[in-house]
């Protein structure tokens, strides 16, 4: 067995997989692994009739699960739109891992992805050697899923310079890779499609031109949709991570996280968790991930630098960081939310004064 | 078919696919009379329905001309199974009728129920001890909705739905009926269903439940079956709500009926057509028997209607898809977004891979929004919102014929006219009202009321420096004969000028983002007196100035509301919403304002100066020792902040002084700070001007300021001066001439220190103006 620290989705959830299948008997598409049905259910979870339990790898609107399953089985690109911290790697990862069997056709882009990542590029001692040939040919991920007839993922599209990013173009559109050196062209066989995340905060990055966009079918993944699951996300990454960061400090109270999360949650929405009193919104994210963060950074103050318990003030200066990314637009933001909602809250008068003083 | 004389159809209200097959059915069936489930008092205005110049939306308006309130709408779409019935009915001139309880029977019931209210009111007065009270009748007095579902079955059909495997009945019906397009049969199937149904409610003995309301109207339905049977047609089609469709197939004793109706209060009701919107009618308004989307009903029907005359021959489904994603396309193109027709063909096949993936056999329309937001709107739900107020439920606007009777709204002001002797003219004239007398408060107060209705019969003329005082309007008049369409689509809101006029200034409250038009449109409430609506527009207010990031609005909301809460020259508004409101108006301008002030020009300074004003006056009027410190606070921000326009930092400083927050010696400081040559002399001379714009008296009064102002222009270079000296004339010619003359003479007459004296002119008696000043002490409150 492997030691390996973090296995593949369709390693690590074989069993749901080959039971599904077993179960399925919904027709395909070509060179799908399970009926659109099936993948639906390994990724919201439910029990087979063989008694089979399959778990939920994501929770949410089942909605936007559909739209991506049946994005897929229409031969379009399926593009993942979420902040981070929404599990739009998570998805697309066990999406490939069901449809295709196979999760690690991974383009990861970043500022410095070339071309060749995205088409081939040379084995020069053989090119050197023999000149240009199949076997001098080193294929990318995506050349691969083409051949293979399986999908292929892009992480973080938007990071790719937009010279490269226009590369994808003929790809998708033609299904086909044309390999100029030889002569020759790879086709897409059936059963190739793309799954591609984004991060929709920092889009000005490499923003997508309109003819690439036009060849992705969108789907926005929300920040969790109620304040419970969202404090259970936190509570349960918060303790995971003190744990393995060795911190001393006790696990942090469950009325702290409420209230960090309570706090980002109002910001994010820009409207009160009454419903009653907007707000506005600051420029920060104020994701799930970053009120992990704040967490943390607070428990570690509260282990090196205070008596050990987690305290408002300990919490008050990672969270005014966190909130207050630009310095003028979002100290207006903040000092109006501070002021009009915190402040007269039954309760949080510590907290209140902490990020007064943190401030 | 059916052996009995008797076809009964069960529909569901506004379902297209019901309507498409009750149009079939009953062009196969040829009936000689036609049943429908409507209200009878409705039967003179029935033959209006197919008038041409009558066209759906349109609501029967069924009302107690005694009391309007009371009052019941039975909208009609064009897809509506009912309006389909009714046309082809009248098409065919034979009888048709409604059946269903009048409504005379119905308020008369309410108005019974009302007064039993009252009586028990009166029997038991010292009990309110819960802010919603005791279960009042009055709340409801007539359930506006035809079709009001007894509570086995809030919604009868959930228990269908579920058995089928839908979480949700609108949408199981949908599938199973009003998609079907064969039609065949349908109706026997449901009369099956709602039969088993039924039976099923009464051995769970839920039956018991059921409102006597709901006994009442289904006796009802079958006495007039019954007659019409007596009278001897031979096809009689009935129309009714599929729940109703069993209870009108199996005919209890007649006896039984007869007992149940006897008796039973009656009142006289008037019936009209009034337009209706399909925005009123999608479920989103708050109407009961509502659909969530006439617009896409709409679409389907005349999709259909198409089909009918022979146009298109692809494919239901792909027509359906096809024709929507085009239309929701062009939409978007309007809207400025892009949608090229790929698209459109991307999303036709999105959606239709969704439909298959949820085994249904064509996209509807939750596919079809899905792939619409995926595909067309790159997952953006916002542009979805867009498509769902202009497509799915649309703003279509009915449209109702000339002699169509009056609404109760004309009534209402044809009374209102006359009780306060004014009676409409199509000459203009001007009218001065004197508030304080109560038929001409009455009269303001309909004229701003019918201003909100749209219905301007009388323009308010703004008098400037007015010697009359506040209680005192000038209007010019003048009647037009539009006005009265204008009343009759203002029926659409209610029934009642308040009522009307504060429904819609609700709808347009929430249609009006920005801060000065909410509070224009809150001034015209209050004038017009109409405190729920007030009431609900500060809310909106406070939402609004919530996320309005201009400072500027703020402040211009600022002292209309403050004269509010100070003097509560409003009649009966809610002082503590408004001081909510305010409260968190100067909050947010306290700490939005340094921000605004940032680098401006001298226009836009300006423009804030002013606004710094009436913000400083009222928050001056609320003496609120909060807002005055927070103000305070910054205006001393402002008056230190360094990069800030001369003309705000000065009038910052100014103010402070004003309020003692600075005494003299400060003040005096900070101008020579400002007016040092460090500073370009255009800024410092903006400073002088922000300082001391329509003062002079101060700097007349205040020895130290007067120094240092004169120190400087010594001190000055002549170019410095030269330059300065348009900014110091500009804030000097705005003093009185007076004072300029004594600032002169003060100069000429070199430096003079103490206080000034005014001079006492010749003649001058002392002795008389003497005997003056134990009245003027006591006037002053100076002693007992």
């Amino acid at each position: 067995m492997t030691h390996a620290l973090r296995r593949h989705a369709e390693h690590q959830f074989v069993e749901e997989l080959q039971a599904l299948a077993r179960a399925d008997s919904k027709p395909r598409p070509p060179n799908w692994k399970l009926s659109p049905w099936a993948v639906a259910t390994y990724l919201l979870g439910g029990s087979l009739d063989d008694g089979t339990e399959i778990t939920p790898k994501y929770i949410g609107e089942r909605r936007l699960i559909e739209v991506a399953i049946a994005t897929l089985a229409t031969d379009r690109a399926l593009l993942l739109l979420g902040v981070p911290g929404t599990a739009k790697t998570w998805v697309a990862e066990h999406l490939a891992a069901a449809i295709s069997g196979d999760s690690t056709l991974l383009v990861q882009g970043t500022a410095g992805t070339s071309e060749e990542s995205l088409r081939y590029g040379w084995n020069y001692a053989e090119l050197l050697a023999k000149g240009p040939s199949l076997k001098a040919l080193v294929p990318s991920p995506m050349m691969r899923a083409m051949q293979e007839g399986r999908l292929a993922r892009v992480e973080e599209l938007t990071r790719i310079p937009a010279d490269v990013q226009d590369s994808l173009i003929t790809l998708l559109s033609e299904k086909t890779l044309p390999i100029p050196e030889l002569g020759a062209e790879v086709q897409a066989q059936r059963g190739f499609n793309v799954i591609a995340t984004a991060n929709n905060r920092d889009r000005g990055v490499n923003e997508l031109s309109s003819a690439l966009k036009r060849r992705f079918n969108t789907v926005i993944l929300p920040v969790p949709d109620s304040l419970e699951e969202e404090v259970r996300i936190v509570q349960q990454r918060v303790e995971q991570l003190g744990r393995a960061l060795g911190l001393p400090a006790e696990p942090p109270a469950l009325e702290e996280i409420r209230r960090v999360v309570i706090v980002f949650r109002e910001l994010r929405a820009g409207v009160t968790a009454d419903g009653k009193t907007k707000l506005k919104s600051p420029s920060a994210t104020l994701s799930t991930a970053e009120a992990i963060g704040v967490m943390n950074q607070g428990l570690s103050l509260a282990a090196h630098f205070g008596d050990g318990t987690l305290r408002a003030a300990d919490v008050a200066s990672g969270l005014v960081g966190a909130v207050i990314k630009d310095p003028v637009q979002d100290r207006v933001v903040w000092k109006e939310y501070l002021e009009t909602v915190v402040k007269e809250r039954d309760g949080w008068k510590d907290f209140y004064r902490a990020c007064r003083q943190a401030d | 078919m059916d052996p009995s004389p008797l076809s009964i159809f069960g529909i569901r209200h506004h379902g297209p696919g019901s309507a498409r097959s009750l149009r079939h059915a009953l062009e196969t069936l040829e009936p000689d009379c036609l049943l429908i489930e409507g209200p009878p008092d409705a039967a003179d205005v029935l033959p209006l329905a197919v008038h041409a110049n009558l066209r759906p939306p349109v609501a029967l308006l069924i009302y107690d001309p005694e009391k309007p309130q009371r009052s019941a709408f039975y909208p009609f779409a064009v897809f509506s199974p009912e309006w389909q019935a009714l046309q082809y009915g009248l098409g065919r001139k034979i009888p048709v009728r409604f059946m269903d309880l009048p409504q005379a029977v119905q308020v008369g019931l309410a108005a019974e129920a009302e007064t039993l209210a009252e009586a028990r009111r009166v029997d038991d007065p010292p009990d309110p001890p819960s802010p919603s009270g005791p279960p009042d009748p009055q709340e409801d007095p007539v359930a506006d909705r035809p079709d009001f579902e007894p509570p086995l079955s809030r919604d009868p059909l959930s228990h269908l739905a579920r058995a089928a495997g839908y979480s949700d009945s609108e949408r199981w019906w949908e599938h199973t009926v009003e998609h079907r397009r064969d039609g065949a049969d349908v109706f026997a199937a449901v009369l099956e269903a709602m039969t088993a149904l039924r039976e099923a409610a009464v051995s769970s003995g839920l039956k018991s439940v059921e409102p006597e309301r709901e006994r009442h109207r289904e006796a009802h339905m079958r006495q007039v079956i019954r007659e019409v049977r007596k009278e001897g047609f031979g096809r009689i089609a009935v129309v009714c709500g599929a729940w109703h469709a069993p209870a009108l197939a199996k005919m209890p004793p007649a006896r039984e009926d007869a007992a149940l109706l006897r008796g039973l209060p009656r009142r006289k009701v008037v019936a009209t057509w009034i337009p209706w919107t399909y925005g009123r009618l999608a479920l989103a308004s708050g109407y009961g028997a509502g659909i969530e989307s006439p617009g896409w009903y709409d679409f389907l029907w005349a999709l259909d209607a198409r089909q009918a005359h022979g146009a298109g021959t692809a494919s239901d489904g792909d027509r359906v898809a096809t024709h929507w994603l085009t239309r929701v396309a062009r939409l978007l193109r309007g809207e400025d977004l892009d949608a090229s027709s790929a698209g459109v063909i991307e999303a036709v096949r999105l959606a239709e891979a969704l439909a298959a993936l949820r085994g249904r056999p064509l996209p509807g329309l939750p596919e079809l929004n899905e792939a619409t937001q995926t595909v067309l709107c790159f997952g953006d739900p916002l542009s979805l919102r867009v498509i769902g107020e202009k497509l799915i439920v649309s703003e279509r606007l009915g449209e109702v014929p000339e002699e169509t009777p009056a609404v109760p709204l004309a009534r209402e002001l044809a009374r209102e006219q006359k009780s306060l002797r004014l009676s409409p003219d199509a000459v203009a004239r001007q009218l001065d009202l004197d508030l304080r007398k109560p038929n001409d408060l009455g009269r303001s107060r309909l004229l701003h009321r019918l201003n909100l209705l749209g219905v301007p019969w009388g323009r308010a003329v703004r008098q400037r420096g007015s010697q009359k005082g506040t209680f005192h309007e000038l209007w010019n008049l003048q009647w037009h004969p539009e006005f009265a369409v204008g009343l009759i689509e203002a029926g659409l809101w209610g029934n009642t000028l308040p009522g009307a006029a504060g429904a819609k200034v609700r709808q347009d409250s929430e249609s009006t983002p920005d801060l000065p038009t909410l509070t224009a449109l809150l001034d015209a409430t209050l004038l017009a007196d109409l405190p729920d609506a007030a009431g609900h527009l500060m809310t909106r207010l406070q939402t609004v100035a919530a996320v309005a990031s201009d400072v500027v609005h703020l402040m211009g909301a600022l002292p209309r509301l403050a004269d509010i809460l100070r003097y509560g020259n409003v009649r009966n508004t809610d002082a503590r919403v408004v001081g909510e409101l305010v409260h968190g108006l100067v909050t947010r301008i306290c700490i939005g304002l340094p921000g605004a002030c940032g680098s401006l020009n001298d226009e836009a300074a300006e423009a804030l100066f002013a606004k710094c004003l009436e913000a400083h006056a009222a928050i001056g009027l609320l003496q609120h020792p909060d807002h005055t410190s927070a103000w305070n606070g910054v205006l001393r921000q402002l008056a230190d902040s360094p990069g800030l326009h001369g003309l705000i930092a000065g009038r910052a400083c100014r103010l402070l002084h004003e309020v003692r927050e600075l005494d003299t010696s400060a003040a005096a400081r900070r101008l020579g700070l400002a007016l040092s040559t460090a500073n370009a002399p255009a800024q410092a001379a903006a400073w002088v001007d922000g300082f001391l714009r329509n003062s002079g008296l101060v700097l007349l009064h205040d020895e130290a300021l007067w120094a240092v102002l004169d120190d400087w222009i010594v001190g000055l270079t002549p170019e410095h001066f030269t330059s300065a000296l348009p900014l110091l004339r500009r804030t000097f010619s705005t003093f009185q001439a007076a004072e300029r003359r004594q600032m002169g003479g003060r100069v000429a007459g070199g430096m003079k220190r103490g206080p000034m004296w005014v001079g006492l002119p010749d003649g001058f008696d002392v002795e008389r103006a003497d005997r003056a000043l134990p009245l003027l002490a006591q006037l002053l409150g100076l002693k007992g």
